[in-house]
């Protein structure tokens, strides 16, 4: 990561712009046993009160870690049901990632948070159509496999 | 525009930062070697 990714323009601007970066070695007490570290790089998204809600383990080349942080952001303002906000989020990835690996998370929760705000079934169907037909090999499009029959 | 990554190395600091700028953390663990 401190050889490809971090020292990339885009990463920096994005990090410094967006997040609040914290580094901590792997080893370091109390954090390493609070958060279950067993290998390195892990990097995981925290809100403002220190609660987790997205993580991965492992390189992430520079066109894979922005999408993946937004992906974080995107699932702490979910988690805090801040649909709205989840959703403008989820739809950068797609638009401006959308060969990412982030992508097809992205738009399964996409139909999620549509669906919870509207209580409507059919963005989970379209959700599901549109991974069929952008990423078929996704997990993402088989977890969303039951939408198919809405 | 940075051209290096300025890192917060405290909990603590960090998370008054994010309540500060309403902004979420990326926490990094790495191996320092």
């Amino acid at each position: 990561m401190d050889a490809v990714t971090y020292p990339d323009e885009r990463v920096m601007e994005f990090i410094q712009k967006n997040m609040i970066p914290l580094r901590v070695a792997f080893d370091a007490q109390p954090l390493s046993t609070d958060f279950n570290i067993k290998w390195t790089p892990t990097l995981i998204t925290l809100d403002s009160n220190g609660k987790e809600h997205h993580r991965t383990v492992g390189f992430l080349p520079p066109e894979e870690l922005i999408p993946s942080l937004l992906l974080g952001i995107a699932k702490s303002h979910y988690n805090g049901e801040r649909f709205n906000e989840a959703l403008s989020v989820l739809d950068k990835i797609i638009v401006e990632y959308p060969k990412s690996d982030s992508a097809p998370e992205a738009v399964y929760l996409r139909g999620v948070c549509k669906y919870k705000s509207t209580h409507k079934p059919q963005p989970l169907k379209e959700a599901y159509e549109q991974l069929q037909a952008n990423y078929s090999s996704s997990e993402w499009t088989k977890r969303a496999y039951p939408y198919r029959l809405l | 525009m940075a051209k290096t990554m300025i890192w917060e190395t405290k909990m603590d600091v960090a998370l008054a930062r994010a309540k500060a700028e309403n902004k979420p953390i990326l926490l990094d663990f790495f191996n320092p070697g």
